[in-house]
């Protein structure tokens, strides 16, 4: 006996889900802290936490989300 | 700023509606500021001078970096995420929770600028024709 077509529909639109789901555990998990600069020429540029000026840009944003402090509970 | 200053004088009323406007379309936003082309703060939640003085590093910083003005900043850390954009004269700062959308955050606030700018231009450009301030100098426009 062939499945209902709604099942079908509810079984993809699931699986969709949970592979939407997994991708942005791992894109949580695997996603390191990052520095990027963008240029009015359309260029942009990324600097690593090692450097020089990933080290400043880290510090200085560091600041800034000091000021900024936790989300305000709604 | 890189694109040049808006000459109009925002007003410090229009950019805490801009800051309401831009917290109400992002819900990871923590916290924001909107600061002029001289880096003075029109707005901000929290302390200003605090927001001043971090913006301008922070600005500082990535200009260096690259040898020339940046108009856009996202730097993300484990701690949250900051953005900056520079457009019509104008600066926002924003600080949000982990894993923004990036180009959302970007989109809000370069339109929040934007509708800001405009907004004092058409209130300058009142006055210009009430004649409480004088003719605006050629050139001097944000175009």
């Amino acid at each position: 006996m062939p499945t209902k077509p709604h099942r079908v529909l509810l079984d993809r639109v699931s699986g969709y889900a949970e592979e939407a789901a997994a991708f942005m555990r791992r894109r949580r998990v695997a996603r390191r802290p990052f520095a990027r600069l963008y240029y009015p020429n359309g260029r942009s540029s990324d600097h690593a936490a090692d450097s020089v000026a990933g080290g400043e840009l880290f510090v200085a944003a560091g600041r800034l989300i000091e000021v900024a402090g936790k989300k305000p509970k709604p | 700023m890189p694109d040049g200053g808006a000459t109009e004088v925002v007003s410090g009323d229009a950019a805490e509606q801009a800051l309401a406007y831009l917290a109400e379309m992002s819900p990871d936003l923590r916290g924001a500021a909107i600061l002029d082309s001289a880096g003075a703060v029109l707005a901000a939640a929290g302390h200003p001078d605090r927001w001043r003085e971090d913006a301008a590093a922070l600005l500082d910083v990535a200009d260096r970096a690259g040898g020339e003005p940046v108009e856009q900043v996202h730097v993300a850390t484990e701690q949250g995420e900051v953005f900056v954009v520079r457009s019509a004269g104008l600066a926002a700062v924003a600080v949000t929770e982990r894993f923004a959308l990036a180009s959302l955050m970007f989109f809000d606030m370069r339109s929040v600028l934007r509708d800001l700018a405009a907004t004092a231009g058409r209130r300058d450009e009142n006055r210009r024709i009430s004649g409480e301030i004088g003719p605006s100098a050629p050139g001097s426009g944000e175009g």
